[in-house]
């Protein structure tokens, strides 16, 4: 260990060099580094006394409103890099009072300070003085005079830094850098050139969870469920707030009621496409839950959204929807969902066409369409299709005959060439059939045909509009 | 009548209706000349409920329907195009066939159809709503018939046949059956509009 004595402060010039050490103050290099006037960061440090390291992890969820730049300094400090955001909050005597109403909302006094580097602020902070520096220029004169305690080194080094005479962040400036990294260690040197802005500091920015789980037991039992959706409506407040922090939208929702005994009910909504309006998801879940049978009443209840996906807001139309023309997308949404709110995720479906000879595999169910066109439609005439029925019947249906002829309620009359449809042998659905279209005794045209294998049977297999 | 100059510009008033006037209305082109000539405002209503009804499926009722719906699937702006508990699944290559765009058509099947029509109509995120309704009361028509109008709504109810004698608040109703190469339209109800229309479809 070295024998702590008070090193020089200055050395004449000539004996620095011999020494190798630069001569140059700590202070003076930082100056001539800054020599832009507006520097491109501005942080805000604030910081929490007494703060839990769950209500810090809150705060900095509810911070993101401000920037996307959030940054934890355990155990009770937060950074926000805000240059990009001051216009939108009214400079930063509007952002320190926003800040400071997130911080009282969670039962926090912040104390917070602005400095070009996040060092800088946070050192200000803690070291209880709301400073307001905007120019790397005026930063170490304005550090200068807090005392060394905020920079929160190991005790020792302070201690020993004190048996120097150095109390102040300025005294330790005016140290010779060599000396100092020799007697204190780089690590320390380097935190200094980071204070200063003289190396850039790099901060991970905190980034929120992605999964939405909020859980809340209530003051006593219910089985209304009208009483069980106004119990979820904080729940619900919450999700808004964690979407919009995050810009991000479910799609999937869980919302799961705890009883005394019975295993848990479980509601879940999936969305066709993302959503983000809590108040809208309310609102789904609603009629999700009024099919839903409770076996007892309610405890606790709980959401859970795993499936986040970012949010991409629709632009609003100026027409209401029918009017000149004009859909509102989010309208269009809304009523999906709805319908599959009440009647289940499987009552609505769209319809597409596969590429298959076989009428029965011609066409697929999918989910509900998406509700903006993807494609433009196609010239009417551009797909030369044969006729085809409007109704199939899922297995064609066995006709009767009479002299070769089918019959159904009476004699059909084949008014159509035939059309053979031939394919299939490369795997177990090969169909052979001579395909008709005939007229019933009413008027009503069918689509038959006629098994091309041994029996030679007439079955019905469509209805015509 | 055009006699008396008085009594002329006294029903020139805007508050006074006529019945041999009809205001004029927003309609949708059927794609059929002989039929558009018959039907008030020359055309599908925009808005509004209309009945079809049917002895049975297939009486050629689609094909009066199709060109119309194929138009509005086809639109910049279209909304959905809803069946609401149809008999049978439509069958996506005779759709398209026919012109209809398939990413604007949903089917929508569940316990209770007259709802979920009700919904599809009202919601103003559809352009057609169709819907088979076995015995809708007069009650629930009307409902329809009002949903429609605040949605901006075409909808279509098809009705079995005897259905015709019963009074019914839909604003179009009509009657399909087949008959030689085409389809007989009869119009039971509609602004001015009476009479019988043939429509030769297999042209």
């Amino acid at each position: 260990m070295h024998a702590p004595k008070p090193p020089p402060v200055r050395l004449p010039a000539p004996a620095c060099e011999s020494l190798g050490v630069a001569r140059v103050p700590l202070r003076r290099v930082h100056r001539a580094a800054a020599a832009e006037v507006v520097s491109l960061e501005l942080w805000a440090g604030a910081h929490l006394p007494m703060i839990d390291k769950e209500t810090l992890t809150r705060l900095a969820e509810r911070a993101q409103r401000f920037t996307p730049r959030v940054s934890l300094a355990p155990p009770d400090g937060l950074l926000l890099e805000v240059r990009g955001s001051l216009h939108l909050f009214a400079g930063v005597a509007g952002l320190r009072a926003a800040l400071t109403q997130d911080c009282l909302h969670l039962k926090i006094q912040p104390l917070i300070a602005f400095a070009p580097t996040p060092s800088a602020a946070l050192a200000a902070a803690r070291a209880g003085k709301p400073l307001e520096v905007l120019h790397a220029s005026q930063l170490t004169g304005q550090l200068a005079s807090l005392p060394l305690t905020a920079l929160r080194w190991p005790q020792d080094v302070l201690e020993r830094l004190k048996r120097m005479g150095v109390r102040t962040i300025g005294a330790v400036l005016r140290l010779p850098r060599a000396g100092f990294a020799r007697r204190f260690g780089a690590t320390q040197l380097a935190m200094l050139d980071a204070l200063t802005g003289r190396t850039p500091e790099v901060r991970a920015a905190h980034r929120p969870r992605v999964r939405f789980r909020r859980r809340r037991d209530l003051d006593y039992e219910l089985q209304n469920h009208a009483l069980l959706l106004t119990a979820l409506t904080p729940l619900f407040t919450q999700l808004g707030a964690f979407l919009k922090a995050r810009q991000c939208a479910v799609v999937e929702l869980e919302c799961r009621l705890i009883h005394r005994q019975a295993p848990v009910s479980c509601c879940v909504l999936r969305l066709a496409s993302p959503f983000a309006d809590a108040q809208r998801l309310r609102e789904l879940l609603g009629a999700q839950l009024d099919a839903l049978r409770l076996p007892e009443p309610v405890r606790a209840c709980e959401l859970r959204a795993a499936a986040l996906v970012a949010y991409v807001p629709d632009s609003a139309t100026l027409w209401q929807a029918g009017e000149h023309g004009g859909g509102s997308v989010r309208e269009t949404h809304g009523f999906i969902e709805h319908l599959r709110a009440r009647l289940g995720p499987e009552a609505v479906h769209g319809l597409a066409l596969l590429s298959e000879h076989r009428p029965e595999s011609a066409w697929a169910v999918t989910g509900p369409p998406a509700a903006a066109r993807q494609h433009q439609a196609p010239e009417p005439g551009e797909v030369p299709a044969p006729r085809r029925p409007l109704w199939l019947l899922q297995t064609p249906r066995p006709l009767s005959v009479r002299d070769g002829l089918p019959r159904r309620r009476g004699p059909l009359r084949l008014v159509s060439e035939p059309e053979r449809i031939e394919t299939g042998w490369w795997d177990d659905g090969e169909i052979a059939r001579d395909y008709y279209t005939a007229l019933d005794i009413h008027g009503v045209r069918l689509w038959v045909f006629r098994e091309r294998a041994a029996p030679h049977g007439w079955y019905l297999h469509g209805v015509f509009g | 009548m055009g006699s008396d100059p008085k009594l002329a510009r006294l029903l020139e008033h805007p508050a006074i209706w006529r019945g041999r006037s009809a205001a004029p209305l927003q309609v949708l082109p059927t794609g059929f000349a002989a039929l558009d000539g018959q039907l008030p405002g020359k055309g599908w209503p925009r808005t509004g409920l209309i009945e079809i009804l049917i002895a049975r499926f297939g009486s050629g009722e689609f094909d009066l329907l199709l060109p119309t719906l194929a138009a509005l699937t086809r639109a910049a702006a279209a909304r959905w195009c809803v069946w609401v508990a149809p008999p049978f699944m439509p069958f996506a290559p005779a759709l398209v066939s026919r012109g209809v765009m398939l990413d604007r058509v949903a089917v929508v099947n569940g316990a209770r159809p007259l709802w979920a029509l009700e919904q599809a109509l009202r919601s103003g995120a559809c352009d057609a709503a169709l819907g088979w309704a076995r015995q809708p009361q007069p009650r629930e028509i009307r409902r329809l018939q009002l949903a429609a109008e605040r949605g901006r709504t075409l909808g279509v109810l098809f009705r079995p046949r005897r259905a015709a004698r019963e009074s019914s608040a839909a604003v179009l109703r009509l009657s399909v059956e087949p008959c030689t190469a085409g389809v007989r339209i009869t119009l039971l109800k509609g602004r001015g509009a009476r009479g019988t229309v043939d429509l030769n479809l297999l042209v």
